[in-house]
């Protein structure tokens, strides 16, 4: 179990009003995979080396398992913290063996293994994933998706209490990814090891996680399980970082317990209702792309009217910009052979189940990168 | 500590582990380079400029503070002239050497001549024949009577070049550094997109305006930078106007430094004068160089890989490559010829058939008959390795600390290391001299080989940086936090990850700073006594009492000896490249 309490880290050369770690509470509970979502910059990593034991925070406490390994007054750094961790790069040591890779954390530090013993733990744990018959190989000669295996099996090796993945995904190409995620979600369930996991890709955040933490300007801005997270996101910053492309600003026309009916501009849609609104009060709405249905006829009066601006063809479903009454919508549609072409009158109406809606906050959060590029630290 | 939460936790907390984080090993030992490097890098220069400010510095009577040594010698009759011969003697070298090496370097860069081969060459001269040699070489090839060249002008009835002048002086330095000159010039071409001329020439401009317009001009912050070190080099070294001014009464900075300490009693003041003028010359060009570089238009487009356009010469090919011949035969064979020419005659005699049968090594007998001179050989070898080796471990520690710690004060300490390079060595020399001499240390140094261990340390630390800073910033982070999170400690992860992955750099620096040492005369003069000769001094010494004959025997061995050493940088390199790949 990991818990961090009031964790602040500011780097030097920057105002106290920029910390990079600006109070962060959490608890990880034992055995789960949480994940520190946000864009860059918004202090995941840097949330993680301080759990790793590479910053030293300004404040606050970190325990792992009960014992405090930082907070005031003491610190221990990441060679003596129970820890393994996968970096971006890997960082395997090019000028050793891929088993002399895993070999180093059992021969180094206070408790050092016997030769031949660090030998078979560490072709057992090169074994686990997969790699066992590459043990002589010299570790520059293998491939990225190798290398990551090769780190996960040296992170694994000590059999820490603690396993940290520091966006381990982000220098692999995009089948590798996914596989390389599923293998990594399957390892850690197996062992049942407390996982932190950074990434910056909210597909990666939802696939593996127990439970979700959205980061910002290093804050926490929520946390929940994926599910919730996607379906039923609390903030503005979420929805838009999660991929929410379409925002509307409404009045809420009538409330009937979890139903509500908004008016917008160019028109009316009914939805769940959510707390701290009232029949009268501004809302702000989120809607997903694909969370539309769009036909070419009238069904409903109530139906929005629009034109295509423009169409995207994305091989799986069309991309529409819908012109509505003074403003945009994307619009995605999945199983169409034939698309719209620009200028076709369309109607719209919103899915009910999967409108989003929040009061409207009095200013909006800003956003400052909705995705960053993979390649990016 | 519940009383206290009034106060906010970060006001208490930082005292405890800050206290305990600086007695840790890992900072006492970081703690304890800077210190060195900083004493290393501003004593000479800080007891040059307080020499230069007292009224008796090392003599007797009262010493005050004073600008008199200033006015003394800035109104000394022949000053004017002492800045017109160096200015004129470094100013030169600097325009021949700089449009030898950059047309050069054009030449094997930009066209097809086949001469890439000189490349390598070129970067080994510099390395393998110190300047002292070659200025000994040059010394007997244009002798007045006896000197081959001269002999072949006679022949053709021409008038003899009198080596012993200013002229003279300009030519040998120049053969010294024009090889440099044209590393300079190969990098500066390389690293230029040779898209940029295609744009001018697609334009409808001619190869001749594209070349005056685009390439010289994209070229020239490379040109002015190599022109400016060429500049502050020459005038800081001593061999040349020593042997080659001094005999005909040509005085430079440098030469003229040497003299005021020779003569008694010795005028320190004027010596300090002069020094701090020199180095101010060296520190203001070599601060214009690096700016000139660093907003050169061709530092935008370096990294990526260009293949730069070849120009074919066509029928002018042959004669280019005539001129690398030419190139070769003066830098290179002349030189190496006649010390070796020199090295096998009893007493030294023109080339020729009678010559050649007195040829015998009997001068290398002697070589390893004279104590003095075994003494000189033990005394390089030491003073050199331990420089080496010392300014190895010290510029590690002072790369790792700067580039891959947040120590406050760590840019300070990057610019402290990188000091002696604007600190021209003979300035470095009497820098040294004067404080081991003047301060009241516990140890005296003076007399020992200790002192000239000091100064090749110091002159050598921005070659360590040079090497190892980029060699560490090579090495990812997470390379090291990876040992770290695996439960390696500081001592272990420095060993086990740092020594090993760095070993390319810490042996090419090693090598190249011991043969920086090895070579180095311009400091050493100043601070050797009876039993600390090194080589080099030791070559200028039996020059001084016209022994020509063991001076040419011991150069070729000085020169055996680099290129073994070379050799050897080559082999491990390659090695290790082989390793890595």
């Amino acid at each position: 179990m990991i818990k961090l309490t009031g964790l602040v880290k500011r780097y030097p050369g920057r105002t106290v009003a920029n910390n990079a770690v600006d109070g962060i509470d959490l608890e990880v509970a034992e055995g789960e995979l949480v994940t520190l979502l946000g864009p860059s910059g918004c202090g995941k990593t840097s949330t993680l080396r301080l759990i790793a034991g590479l910053e030293r925070p300004n404040s606050g406490e970190i325990s792992i398992n009960g014992e405090v390994v930082a907070g005031p007054g003491c610190f221990l750094g990441a060679h003596r913290r129970p820890i393994g961790i996968v970096f971006q790069s890997y960082a395997i040591w090019p000028h050793m063996t891929v088993l002399e890779n895993v070999m180093f954390p059992l021969r180094v530090g206070r408790h050092r293994g016997r030769k031949a013993e660090s030998r078979t733990r560490a072709l057992a744990a090169l074994d686990g994933v997969g790699l066992a018959d590459l043990a002589d190989r010299p570790a520059p000669a293998l491939s990225g998706g190798q290398q990551q295996r090769v780190a996960l099996a040296r992170a694994l090796v000590r059999e820490p209490t603690v396993l940290l993945l520091d966006e381990p995904l982000s220098n692999l190409d995009a089948g590798l990814r996914d596989r390389m995620r599923d293998e990594i979600r399957a390892v850690q369930q197996r062992l049942g090891i407390t996982t932190v996991f950074v990434t910056h890709d909210q597909d990666e955040a939802l696939a593996v996680s127990d439970l979700v933490v959205v980061m910002n300007g290093g804050r926490i801005v929520e946390q929940g399980l994926p599910q919730e997270i996607y379906t039923w996101p609390r903030s503005e910053f979420t929805a838009r970082f999660l991929g929410v492309s379409n925002t509307m600003t409404g009045t809420v026309t009538a409330l009937d317990g979890a139903v509500a009916d908004i008016a917008v501009a160019s028109g009316t849609l009914r939805c769940r209702a959510c707390e701290g609104i009232e029949p009268g009060s501004r809302v702000s709405l989120f809607l997903r792309p694909e969370s539309f249905r769009l036909s070419r006829r009238q069904h409903d009066e109530n139906d929005w009217a629009g034109t295509i601006a423009f169409s995207i063809y994305q091989g799986d479903c069309w991309d529409y910009h819908v012109t509505l009454a003074g403003e945009t919508v994307k619009v995605r549609v999945y199983r169409e052979k034939v698309g719209l072409a620009h200028g076709d009158t369309v109607y719209l109406r919103p899915d009910e189940d999967a409108v989003i809606v929040m009061p409207e906050s009095g200013r909006a959060p800003v956003v400052t990168a909705l995705r960053e590029p993979r390649t990016s630290r | 500590m519940a009383t206290l939460t009034a106060v906010p936790p970060e006001t208490h907390e930082p005292a405890v582990p800050h206290r305990r984080r600086f007695f840790e090993p890992r900072y006492l030992i970081l703690f304890g380079a800077a210190v060195v490097v900083a004493y290393l890098a501003l004593v000479p220069v800080g007891t040059m400029l307080i020499a230069s400010l007292r009224s008796t510095f090392l003599g007797i009577g009262p010493d005050t503070w004073t600008f008199g040594n200033y006015v003394r010698t800035f109104t000394a009759s022949g000053f004017g002239a002492l800045v017109a011969n160096s200015f004129g003697y470094a100013a030169a070298t600097a325009l021949v050497s700089v449009v030898l090496g950059f047309g050069l370097a054009w030449l094997v860069t930009r066209t097809n001549t086949p001469a890439k081969g000189f490349a390598r060459i070129a970067a080994l001269v510099p390395l393998i024949i110190p300047g002292i040699l070659n200025t000994v070489a040059w010394a007997l090839l244009f002798s007045p009577q006896t000197g081959p060249l001269n002999q072949v002008l006679r022949a053709v009835h021409l008038p003899i070049f009198d080596i012993y002048s200013l002229r003279g002086m300009i030519f040998v330095q120049s053969t010294h550094v024009t090889p440099i000159a044209y590393l300079m010039g190969v990098a500066a071409f390389t690293s230029m997109d040779s898209s940029l001329e295609e744009a001018a020439l697609s334009s409808g401009a001619r190869p001749v305006r594209v070349f005056r317009g685009i390439t010289l001009r994209l070229v020239r912050p490379a040109i002015l930078a190599a022109a400016l070190l060429m500049f502050i080099q020459t005038i800081s070294t001593f061999e040349v106007p020593q042997l080659l001014g001094v005999p005909n009464h040509t005085f430079v900075f440098v030469s003229r430094m040497y003299d005021a300490l020779q003569s008694f009693p010795a005028d320190y003041g004027t010596v300090a004068v002069i020094g701090v003028f020199v180095l101010v010359i060296a520190a203001v060009g070599l601060i214009v160089s690096q700016r000139m570089t660093k907003r050169s238009p061709t530092q935008t487009v370096t990294g990526k890989g260009f293949r730069p356009k070849v120009t074919d010469l066509g029928r002018w090919r042959w004669p280019a490559f005539a001129v690398f011949v030419v190139f070769f035969l003066v830098t290179v064979v002349l030189p190496l010829a006649m010390l070796l020419w020199s090295s096998l005659l009893p007493t030294y005699r023109p080339p020729s058939l009678a010559a050649l049968r007195s040829l015998s090594l009997r001068n290398y007998l002697t070589l390893f008959d004279t104590p003095s001179l075994l003494d000189s050989l033990r005394n390089s070898a030491i003073t050199a390795l331990s420089a080496g080796l010392i300014v190895t471990v010290l510029t590690a520690v002072v790369a790792y600390l700067t580039i891959k710690t947040r120590i406050r004060g760590r840019w300070l300490l990057d610019g402290l290391a990188t000091v002696p390079i604007a600190v021209p060595s003979i300035v470095m020399g009497v820098g040294v001299l004067y404080w081991y001499l003047a301060a009241p240390l516990p140890l005296h140094l003076y007399g020992t080989l200790a002192i000239l261990i000091v100064a090749f340390v110091t002159i050598g630390l921005p070659y360590g940086m040079r090497y190892l800073g980029p060699g560490i910033s090579q090495i990812n982070d997470e390379l090291e936090e990876a040992a770290s999170a695996s439960g390696a400690g500081w001592a272990q992860t420095f060993r086990r990850i740092y020594v090993p992955l760095l070993m390319p750099s810490l042996l090419a620096a090693f090598l190249y700073t011991t043969i920086v040492a090895f070579r180095e005369i311009s400091a050493a003069i100043f601070l050797y006594s009876q039993n600390t000769e090194v080589m080099a001094v030791k070559v200028y010494d039996l020059w001084s009492n016209g022994d020509y004959s063991t001076v040419a025997a011991l150069g070729v061995v000085m020169v055996l000896l680099l290129t073994a050493v070379v050799g050897v940088v080559r082999l491990i390199s390659r090695r290790f490249a082989l390793e890595h790949t």
